[in-house]
């Protein structure tokens, strides 16, 4: 586990202050979609071995959700960005 | 039924009422601060951080992007949420806060030593500059870490986490013989 997280509000801080919360490439599917489609969005998920783009939340520190981007074999981290940001570019 | 509320000092009773003997590294704990949280509204955080700025002997400390808490130690509660609401007025939302949290005011020459056992944050006197200020982890208690001075942080605490976070504080100040009391100045 990466042990320093480089938040981008708060400087470089301990992974004690943050919680975890899974894949942050998964996008919500239209409510209409199918029940196969909604299925794969709530409960299917891969458990990559390298790179990995995460949800993390500094709850001890800003409170905002993060997008971590680490490897999860070397633990080295890649970029850490606020989530609002990354969903602004996304168009969401 | 009328029931009569009495404010009292979360840590009544664990500290003497008279200060004691004051030791080289010291907790202060003052009882009358006055605290407000400040929000920003989408868009405005960069007026809200310019009017904070200017905005006399309130001390303020960053909680997060467009969140502050505002300190005085010179105004009530309720003139320090009134001035900030004017002040602030559509760009920002100000609640009062000062039952809500308890102030204590580290000093002296071993502050950084006694803090390290309890926060992971880099405190370098190079890296954490006089007026910098941050939600950090203690323990297991979140609090807000301002530099005050030289030597001197600030920290702030929920009102129910403040006993706990003494008593994590006085563990932390054993080895160098500190010395907590109440405020002298109120």
């Amino acid at each position: 586990m990466a042990s320093l997280i480089h938040c981008p509000h708060c400087g470089i801080r301990p992974k004690e202050e943050f919680s975890i919360r899974g894949d942050a490439s998964l996008v919500r599917p239209d409510p209409a979609a199918s029940d196969e489609a909604w299925n794969d969005y709530v409960h299917i998920r891969s458990n990559p071995r390298g790179r990995y783009h995460e949800h993390w939340q500094h709850g001890a520190g800003c409170r905002r959700w993060l997008v971590v981007e680490r490897d999860t074999f070397t633990h080295e981290v890649f970029s850490v960005t606020d989530a609002a940001s990354v969903a602004r570019k996304a168009g969401r | 039924m009328t029931r009569t509320y009495i404010s009292h000092h979360p840590l009544d009773g664990l500290l003497p009422l008279e200060p004691g003997i004051r030791a080289v590294d010291h907790l202060d704990v003052p009882r009358a601060v006055a605290i407000a949280s400040v929000m920003a509204m989408e868009g405005e955080e960069a007026s809200v951080t310019a009017g904070l700025a200017a905005s006399g002997d309130i001390s303020v400390r960053f909680a997060g992007p467009g969140e502050w808490l505002a300190l005085s130690r010179s105004e009530t509660p309720d003139s320090l949420e009134r001035a900030l609401s004017l002040l602030l007025a559509e760009t920002a939302y100000v609640f009062e806060q000062s039952d809500g949290r308890v102030v204590f005011r580290l000093s002296g020459p071993n502050v950084r030593r006694i803090l390290a056992k309890g926060i992971a944050t880099d405190l370098h006197p190079g890296s954490f500059e006089i007026g910098t200020s941050s939600n950090v982890l203690c323990g297991h208690i979140g609090v807000n870490l301002a530099r005050t001075g030289e030597n001197e942080f600030e920290l702030i605490a929920m009102r129910s986490f403040a006993v706990a976070l003494f008593d994590d504080l006085r563990v932390m100040g054993r080895e160098f013989d500190l010395s907590a009391g109440f405020s002298t100045l109120g």
